[in-house]
C-alpha cells in the first residue's frame, strides 16, 4: 500500500456499511492508511468478513491479564481498533540476525476504548496486553493481505519461532493480532 | 453471583460477617471483589463452600491465607495484580482448581506442592519474581497453558560450588529409609519419627535413595517443543546424582540420561502453551 493522491473520510454506520466501504477502498491497488484508519475508528462492533481474499476482519476477546507474544506481521498491514477496555502496546526492535540478547523496547502506550493503532513490519514487532485486572478487552483487526501464520519472538533471546494463528478465541496468549 | 468490583471495599467489615453462612454460604457461586482494597482475602468469604470462581484481582494482598483451602468448591482463583510474595503450599489443597491466575504479583518461588493440583489447565504467573520453577511442575498432567514471561529466569544456572555433607542424623535417616528398616512409633522419639516422614525421593532414577535437609540443588534446562528452555529446580540427594529431565549444555553433569525415560519431553509435548515470549 502506498499514499493514493487523495484520501476520503469515511463513516461507517453499521457493519455492512463498513464492510461495503472496505471492498471499495481495497478494490484499488493503492490504499490509504490514514483512510482506513479513520474509518475503522468511526465505527463499532462485531462479526468477521473476509473481504475476498483482500483482507481479513475479527474480533479478539482479551481476558483480564492476557496478552499476547511479541509478534511480526508477515509482511502485512495490521489495523487495531479497541472495541471495548483498553489495550497495552509495547513496540520492539526487530533482533539482530543473531540474536542473542534480552530484545530492545522501543516504545509503549495504552490504547483507549474506539482508538485505532496501525502496525507493519517496517515499523516493528510488538506485544499487545490487557493489563487490567478487572476489565475485560475486545478488539476489532483488519489485516491486508491477510495472513495465517506469523513469528513470535522471545523477549529475553529474540528467537523467533512461526507459529499458526487460530481464528478462535483463547484462554491464556495469542499469537495473532 | 455477586459483582463488586471496582469499589473501596477493604477496611475492617467490608463484607458482612455473616456471609459464609446460610442460605449464601452455599449457593453463591461467583464473587468478583476485584479492584477494590483489600490488604488481605477477607476471612468471611472463607465460609463459602459453594464458591467456584473467586477474583481479588487488583487489590492489596500480599499474602493468601492457607484457610484457602476452605474454598473446597473452587475452580477459578483470580488474584493478578497484587503484593503476594509467596504461594501457601495448602493452596495445592483445592480439589478442582482448573485456572490459577498470579500473575502481576512479587512471587519468588512456587511451591513443589502445587504439582498436587491436579485438575489445573491453565497457570498464569507472567510479571513476578521467579527464577527457576519446580520441576515437579511437569507432574501437572492437565496443565495446557503457562504464562512466564516478565521473569527473571535463570538462563545459566552455577552450580553451587560448596557441598554441605549430610549430618549423621541425615544419613541414619537415609539408611533407614532406603533398606526400609522397619520402626515404630514407639520406638523412636516423636521428633524423629516426624524427621522420618519428611524424606523426599531422589529423582534420579539410578538412585532411589531418599534426603532431608542436605540436597544438592541443580537447574536443569527444559526444551519445551524445541521453543522455549525453562529451568527447572532439582533436589538431589549427592552430587553424584542426575536427574532424569533433558539438559542443556549449561547442566555439568558426567552422567549420560539416554537411558532414562525423557520425562521432560512428554510433558512438553502436553504443554503446548508454555508462554515466555
Amino acid at each position: 500500500m502506498e499514499q493514493p493522491v487523495q484520501t476520503e473520510t469515511w463513516k461507517a454506520r453499521s457493519l455492512e456499511e463498513l464492510i461495503r466501504i472496505l471492498h471499495r477502498i481495497f478494490a484499488e491497488d493503492k490504499v490509504s492508511v490514514e483512510e482506513v484508519q479513520a474509518l475503522m475508528e468511526s465505527y463499532t462492533r462485531n462479526l468477521v468478513d473476509n473481504g475476498n481474499g483482500k483482507f481479513n476482519l475479527m474480533i479478539l476477546c482479551w481476558g483480564e491479564g492476557h496478552g499476547s507474544s511479541i509478534h511480526d506481521h508477515t509482511d502485512s498491514h495490521c489495523f487495531m481498533k479497541i472495541l471495548q477496555g483498553n489495550l497495552k502496546e509495547t513496540l520492539f526492535e526487530w533482533p539482530e540476525k543473531k540474536g542473542n540478547g534480552e530484545m530492545i523496547k522501543k516504545s509503549e502506550r495504552v490504547l483507549r476504548e474506539n482508538h485505532c493503532a496501525y502496525i507493519n513490519d517496517s515499523i516493528g514487532l510488538h506485544r499487545v496486553e490487557n493489563i487490567s485486572h478487572t476489565e475485560s478487552a475486545v478488539s476489532l483487526h483488519l489485516y491486508s493481505p491477510p495472513f495465517d501464520s506469523c513469528n513470535t519472538f522471545d523477549q529475553r533471546t529474540g528467537h523467533k519461532h512461526k507459529v499458526k494463528m487460530t481464528f478462535y478465541s483463547q484462554f491464556g496468549e495469542r499469537t495473532l493480532c | 453471583t455477586l459483582l463488586a468490583k471496582n469499589n473501596r471495599l477493604g477496611g475492617p467489615g467490608s463484607l458482612p460477617k455473616g456471609l459464609g453462612q446460610a442460605p449464601l454460604g452455599r449457593s453463591l457461586r461467583v464473587l468478583n471483589l476485584s479492584g477494590n482494597r483489600f490488604a488481605e482475602v477477607p476471612p468471611a468469604l472463607l465460609g463459602l463452600r459453594g464458591l467456584q470462581s473467586l477474583s481479588l484481582g487488583g487489590n492489596r494482598l500480599h499474602s493468601i491465607p492457607p484457610d484457602i483451602q476452605e474454598l473446597r468448591s473452587l475452580e477459578f482463583l483470580y488474584l493478578g495484580g497484587n503484593f503476594i510474595t509467596s504461594i501457601p503450599p495448602e493452596l495445592a489443597n483445592l480439589p478442582s482448581l482448573s485456572y490459577l491466575v498470579l500473575c502481576d504479583n512479587k512471587i519468588q518461588s512456587i511451591p513443589p506442592q502445587l504439582a498436587q493440583l491436579h485438575s489445573l489447565r491453565s497457570l498464569s504467573l507472567h510479571n513476578n519474581l521467579l527464577t527457576y520453577l519446580p520441576r515437579e511442575i511437569l507432574n501437572l498432567v492437565h496443565l495446557e497453558e503457562l504464562s512466564l514471561r516478565g521473569n527473571p529466569l535463570v538462563v545459566r544456572f552455577v552450580r553451587d560450588l560448596t557441598y554441605n555433607p549430610p549430618s549423621l542424623q541425615e544419613l541414619a535417616g537415609r539408611t533407614i529409609k532406603a533398606r526400609s528398616v522397619p520402626y515404630a512409633p514407639s520406638d523412636l522419639p516423636e521428633n524423629l519419627v516426624r524427621y522420618l516422614s519428611l524424606a523426599s525421593n531422589c529423582p534420579n532414577p539410578k538412585c532411589g535413595g531418599v534426603y532431608f535437609d542436605s540436597c544438592v540443588r541443580q537447574i536443569k534446562f527444559v526444551d519445551f517443543c524445541g521453543k522455549y528452555r525453562l529451568p527447572l529446580m532439582h533436589y538431589l540427594c549427592s552430587p553424584e546424582c542426575s536427574s532424569p529431565c533433558s539438559s542443556a549444555s549449561q547442566s555439568s553433569t558426567s552422567q549420560s540420561e539416554s537411558d532414562s525415560e525423557d520425562e521432560a519431553s512428554v510433558a512438553a509435548r502436553r504443554m503446548q502453551k508454555v508462554l515466555l515470549g
